[in-house]
């Protein structure tokens, strides 16, 4: 567990299920939960118990972020990538839009970059947003982040297509 | 025109096993090929063997894998379509070009050309893309060529012999491929997938009249 002066860090548990099941609305896709074939699949509560149990490396990754008084704010994750590639791709999903903007977002962010750049010695940070993600996106491009390119039409939801966009930031820019 | 008058694409058979574990053991094949470059070449020749032996019979396979055949040379290179995603109707393609007498010219365009036509056409799908790395120059001057927008740079993406080089990513949307499709009407007559199955079509109904 991981606290600061804002946030507490720990890792997710099958308890956690609910505050996970929170993040799968379909009216607001999140690009991290997309899968390889950039498809959302909403799992039932049994499912994301079962993952949150799981002790594998997959499972581990993932990460609860609390506020001070202990209410779950949302989820993070530094999925890192095949040994030749060198870098991470950070998941970043707050429950409330305007959370990104708070010293608890900016707090979980200096965290997640301290273990890929200086731990892990990670090349580059990558982190995608689809267009309706534009708090997160305007998080990362304060947080150095620039645009690799938007994927056009890449995921279709709701009876519209998605834009997907992908977002670097790279060691030397520490 | 006869149908087999140029590439077209046909599932693998038993006797390409050998066509193709032979492709794996040229150098080009791992310098190109995407992923961890420490996996073993046995590894890497069970991984193709096994996805070329998957069936696209199924309705809605989620990936399918093709030989790309000359009828002079036989087999000449691998097709693969992978991640395809029947909600989003796309898919990434991969196309190797094993014969290296083949990588140059027109062949390894018109391969890519009655790919993405595949994609569209037959398997009605929105978008297709493709990841090429920069230093693959002949495969993305190709995607370009062929009407595919650069939508991603992926800087610093893939390590080769201790560099680091970008990666691209190519997509072509139904409309690009419709436009491009248009252009090269009159550029290259016959050459669609339509006017050879119909151009098959005739041969079979009069094989007097068939081309050679």
């Amino acid at each position: 567990m991981i606290t600061g002066e804002y946030s507490i860090i720990r890792t997710a548990e099958s308890d956690d299920a609910f505050e996970m099941g929170r993040l799968y609305d379909p009216a607001y896709p999140r690009a991290c939960l997309l899968d390889r074939k950039r498809e959302l699949l909403v799992p039932t509560m049994d499912e994301l118990r079962e993952l949150l149990a799981r002790k594998d490396k997959l499972a581990g990754q993932l990460q609860v972020i609390e506020d001070r008084a202990g209410n779950a704010r949302g989820f993070c994750a530094l999925r890192a990538a095949e040994t030749e590639l060198n870098y991470a791709e950070m998941v970043l999903m707050l429950f409330e839009e305007s959370s990104y903007q708070s010293p608890l977002a900016d707090e979980v962010f200096e965290y997640f970059s301290r273990v890929a750049f200086v731990h892990r010695k990670h090349n580059k940070l990558m982190a995608q947003c689809l267009d309706g993600e534009s708090a997160y996106r305007a998080f990362l491009l304060g947080k150095e982040f620039r645009s690799d390119g938007v994927q056009r039409e890449a995921f279709f939801s709701s009876g519209r297509w998605h834009n997907l966009e992908s977002l670097t930031r790279f060691r030397n820019q520490e | 025109m006869a149908y087999k008058s140029n590439v077209y694409f046909r599932r693998a058979e038993r006797e390409d096993l050998d066509t193709v574990v032979a492709w794996l053991d040229d150098p080009d094949f791992l310098h190109f090929l995407y992923g961890d470059p420490t996996r073993s070449p046995k590894q890497i020749r069970e991984n193709i063997v096994s996805m070329l032996g998957r069936t696209v019979g199924q309705t809605l396979p989620g990936a399918i894998y093709l030989i790309i055949e000359s009828p002079n040379d036989g087999p000449i290179g691998l097709l693969s379509l992978q991640n395809i995603s029947w909600r989003n109707r796309s898919c990434s393609v991969d196309l190797y070009m094993g014969n290296k007498k083949y990588r140059v010219g027109l062949t390894a365009g018109l391969a890519w050309m009655r790919a993405i036509e595949y994609c569209f056409d037959e398997l009605n799908l929105h978008r297709v893309s493709a990841y090429v790395y920069s230093f693959n120059t002949a495969s993305w001057r190709i995607c370009e060529r062929s009407g595919a927008v650069r939508e991603l740079t992926l800087r610093e993406h893939v390590a080769r012999d201790g560099k680091l080089y970008d990666m691209y990513c190519y997509a072509w949307l139904r409309e690009d491929f419709d436009r491009l499709r248009e252009s090269m009407k009159d550029q290259l007559p016959g050459k669609s997938l339509a006017d050879m199955i119909a151009a098959w079509e005739k041969s079979a109904a009069s094989p007097t009249e068939a081309n050679p």
